[in-house]
């Protein structure tokens, strides 16, 4: 039986992915979208931690949080840093 | 509030980033948060996979120590009480294939811009026509 404050904790992480989403899309500086895309997919591993799915837990961690960001921040730098 | 409101309220997760990411494909000028919407509904899709594998209560697929000392319940335990862990399979698969196809999409928008000088949709269109 989980206690109150265990299921908080999945309802934090489900506003904090849905923000960060939001937020990210309406940054006009392109590498403060890239930081928070970042914590976004960190959130989304340790929600599906709570969800008891260890193994992908493990996977989005580093994909989400260190590899697609790293893309992302490539194709900023030989692209424009600023939307027009 | 119990365990079961975690899974209905995750699938409410799920369904809002494939909202907000397909209003970011449809209607985001910069060609690089296209991108992102294109990723947000690939997580969507994959927290729908993982949420309905959750089980309330249970315990991650694997044999801890406790369960291994009950060794005459092992197999009855574990099958009460794992979540159910083959879409955790799939979207191990999916996850990876999704980065690729997002490192894809990537290089093609920096040939769009080394041919274009722009990342707006609406000037390459324009210059496109032109």
């Amino acid at each position: 039986m989980m206690g109150v404050l265990e299921i908080i904790i999945e309802f934090v992480l489900m506003f904090a992915i849905i923000a960060g989403s939001i937020m990210a899309l309406v940054q006009k500086d392109l590498m403060k979208m890239v930081v928070i895309i970042g914590f976004q997919g960190l959130g989304l591993a340790l929600l599906y931690q709570r969800l008891l799915a260890a193994d992908v837990a493990i996977t989005q961690a580093i994909l989400g949080s260190a590899l697609i960001p790293g893309l992302i921040a490539i194709t900023v730098f030989k692209t424009r840093r600023s939307e027009e | 509030m119990n365990g079961a409101d975690v899974q209905v309220w995750s699938f409410v997760t799920a369904g809002l980033m494939f909202i907000v990411g397909l209003y970011a494909i449809v209607f985001m000028e910069n060609l690089i948060k296209k991108v992102i919407g294109v990723m947000l509904i690939g997580d969507a899709v994959n927290l729908v996979l993982i949420t309905s594998g959750f089980k309330p209560g249970g315990i991650v697929p694997i044999i801890g120590e406790e369960l291994y000392n009950n060794a005459s319940g092992l197999f009855q335990g574990f099958a009460d009480q794992a979540a159910y862990s083959l879409p955790f399979a799939l979207v191990l698969t999916n996850i990876v294939i999704g980065a690729s196809t997002l490192a894809v999409l990537l290089g093609l928008t920096i040939k769009l811009y080394q041919r274009y000088n722009s990342l707006s949709v609406t000037t390459i269109f324009k210059e496109d026509e032109s």
